[in-house]
């Protein structure tokens, strides 16, 4: 998006420009909905603890979607996200719990560093396997990651007899999980950083540069000097890393492994990065538009519960949204392209 | 929502596939029919082998030669059914049968289906199953039924009566009731009450969620909220007790029909801070819940009795097998366990491994 608005004639406003931003829209329609629900709720939703509660709950899925940004501008995809979430959180946990020999809540802060490092671990060698099959095997992205999204849950499941890991530090659940500084929780500082850095990587280095020139045109990008095979590999091993750093922020958060509890985390992460205007087929996206995607879903859910909208209606009307945001900006799209 | 998503996913790698394989096409077809050929082949021998030369070792001299049994529980590792399976194992052990257990990733019908047919095609004697819809599953249970295997439901139930030839399993509704005079005691007869329910269509936590409703209405003093699903997912369990208390802060108690409710239940009041001052009343009693009553986190649970289940699932799967008159509907007790009595009460906590 950014790149093809750098040859756009100069006398655009800055408001045309920004509302050529593709972002711009499905922002829009953000605070529409959080606006609607402020209205209808004044006394309930507008509030500091409905906003921490909803960033905390976000944050988890926000930085799984930042990583998956990057594959899906490479034009490719991870659907292995939540397992090796899972995955991570699990080596995690057991790591610990036998640093501390078998109960690891009394442990102290070296004890979580090694295993936010193990979680890390973890989670990187699951995205260097996803990134070598992509790239040097030349496996389909959706099908080397449906393996790894099997293999990485079925690993989780091995290393615990599908037990969840229960004993998890109370200072990584204090600290991490529940803690805050000044109103702030340390979850959303942790992802908030996490998504600063993803969309400095993203929009203003090379390493970025080189995402988006892969994701548009591969052969073209072989051929201009950029080395694709190793690009994509190091796109993966982030996304894997990511989703290991995330397995780390849902144990602090649940105080549990769930293992049962993200078999659709990976849909939800691509919803989410493609509401944000990021195309299915490479070249085109922003982690701006991300964050947007991962919180209208997100503000959808409290705001009816909140509101009391009856249940069954609510994931037909998220459905609804997600589809229509989407069929709007690609309108927007098309009638701008022939101009 | 996500069916749509993978898809749309799913278009990308065939496009540009479809003009190579196009390039293939002959050779291919040459392939297709040798396997073809070759498969019809073996089920022929197949077919041949079981019709006429294939006897069982017994010869049919002893009643039931096929000794084997097979546990279907709703899902992998979960206490409650590992605990089921102990019970399960020790009672087939002591009858001098063989129990094979095999459990989908997920509480989810599209995953356990595949699994029965896979039975099917071994011929067990006995399979005792967990239904995870108590519609779906019918078409492939009645097949196990049509092969002349027993089938004895345990823990959750298919609408159908007719395939099952006994159901073992908690009085869900019973223990939804003693959820809310449990939470009732909590509260002291009044404020306002919440239930945390899974997935709309599960036989068991819409039972208890039933039972629930139907007794906390004889309270008069205590508001109900009503209930919400939660999918199953503790994440959405989180999110949905926390909107819940932005809109009626003064919430005093929460229902929460099974583990993964229950779970992120106590972490979406940890995180609200209303640890405690929002009495969360859980559904079963696995290690997890157990260490949150004595923390503090939950104050109640109500446990059921999987070991018992899964005991006299065996003895009704085998009393089938043998020829020997089966009790049709069988329900185990609920008990309510609160901090106070919990170490009175260890011998109901789940287990993790036998």
């Amino acid at each position: 998006m950014i790149d093809t608005e750098v040859g756009a004639p100069a006398q655009r406003t800055a408001a045309q420009r920004l509302a050529g931003a593709s972002t711009f829209w499905i922002a829009l329609v953000l605070v529409a909905l959080c606006v609607l629900f402020s209205v209808l709720r004044p006394d309930a939703f507008p509030t500091l603890f409905t906003l921490q509660t909803l960033l905390i709950e976000a944050s988890v899925l926000l930085v799984l979607a930042v990583g998956m940004t990057f594959v899906i501008i490479t034009a490719g995809i991870d659907l292995s996200v939540g397992s090796v979430l899972v995955f991570s959180g699990v080596v995690a946990a057991t790591f610990m719990e036998s640093l501390s020999g078998g109960d690891a809540s009394g442990a102290g802060v070296g004890v979580v560093l090694l295993g936010l490092v193990a979680a890390l671990a973890g989670g990187g060698v699951w995205g260097l396997v996803n990134g070598l099959l992509v790239a040097r095997a030349r496996i389909p992205p959706l099908i080397v990651t449906l393996g790894s999204f099997g293999a990485a849950l079925g690993a989780a499941q091995l290393i615990t007899d599908g037990v969840d890991v229960r004993t998890v530090p109370r200072v990584l659940r204090d600290g991490l999980g529940f803690g805050q500084t000044g109103q702030v929780p340390h979850m959303v500082a942790l992802a908030a950083v996490v998504t600063l850095a993803g969309a400095w990587l993203l929009h203003t280095t090379r390493f970025g540069r080189r995402t988006f020139a892969v994701g548009s045109n591969a052969e073209a990008a072989r051929r201009a000097g950029i080395p694709v095979r190793g690009h994509l590999v190091r796109v993966y091993t982030g996304v894997g890393l990511l989703s290991g750093l995330a397995g780390f922020m849902s144990l602090a958060y649940f105080g549990t492994t769930t293992i049962s509890g993200h078999s659709t985390d990976n849909l939800n992460a691509i919803a989410a990065v493609v509401l944000g205007g990021t195309s299915l087929f490479g070249g085109v996206g922003t982690v701006f538009g991300t964050v947007i995607g991962v919180f209208i879903p997100a503000v959808l859910t409290k705001g009816f519960v909140i509101v009391g909208v009856q249940q069954f209606w609510q994931p037909v009307a998220i459905s609804a949204v997600l589809v229509a945001a989407v069929w709007f900006d690609q309108v927007r799209r098309r009638s701008r392209d022939r101009r | 929502m996500s069916e749509r998503a993978s898809e749309s996913v799913s278009q990308r790698p065939a496009r540009s596939v479809g003009r190579a394989q196009r390039g293939r096409a002959i050779r291919r077809t040459r392939v297709g029919t040798a396997a073809v050929a070759a498969a019809l082949a073996l089920l022929a021998a197949g077919c041949g082998g079981s019709g006429t030369i294939g006897q069982s070792p017994g010869g049919g001299s002893e009643p039931p030669a096929n000794k084997n049994l097979v546990l279907l529980p709703g899902v992998k590792a979960e206490p409650f059914y590992i605990s089921m399976q102990c019970g399960a194992q020790e009672e087939a052990a002591k009858l001098g049968y063989q129990l094979d257990t095999q459990a989908p990733d997920q509480f989810e019908a599209a995953l356990q289906t595949p699994i029965v047919t896979g039975v099917l095609a071994t011929r067990p004697a006995g399979v005792l199953i967990a239904p995870t819809d108590d519609v779906a599953l019918a078409n492939p249970m009645t097949q196990l039924k049509d092969a002349g295997i027993k089938v004895v439901e345990v823990d959750t139930r298919l609408q159908d009566e007719s395939v099952a030839l006994s159901t073992v399993s908690s009085n869900n509704e019973q223990g939804g009731r003693l959820a809310a005079q449990t939470v009732a005691q909590l509260v002291g007869d009044t404020g306002k009450v919440m239930v945390l329910n899974t997935k709309a269509g599960t036989s068991t936590t819409d039972a208890r969620a039933k039972g629930f409703e139907e007794e906390i209405a004889n309270h008069p003093g205590i508001t109900y909220l009503g209930q919400e699903y939660t999918d199953n997912q503790p994440s959405v369990a989180a999110q949905k007790i926390t909107a819940k208390l932005s809109s009626d802060p003064d919430l005093a108690a929460v229902f929460a029909t099974n583990l993964n409710t229950g779970e992120g239940a106590a972490t979406g009041l940890r995180n609200a801070g209303k640890t405690g001052q929002v009495r969360l009343v859980g559904f079963d009693a696995s290690p997890n819940q157990v260490e949150d009553l004595r923390a503090g986190e939950v104050s109640a649970l109500i446990a059921q009795d999987p070991a018992t289940i899964g005991r006299q699932g065996v003895e009704q799967v085998v009393a089938a097998i043998e020829g020997r008159p089966v009790q049709r509907e069988i329900q185990t007790d609920l008990i309510a366990i609160t901090q106070a009595d919990m170490d009175a009460n260890s011998q109901y906590f789940y287990k993790t491994a036998c």
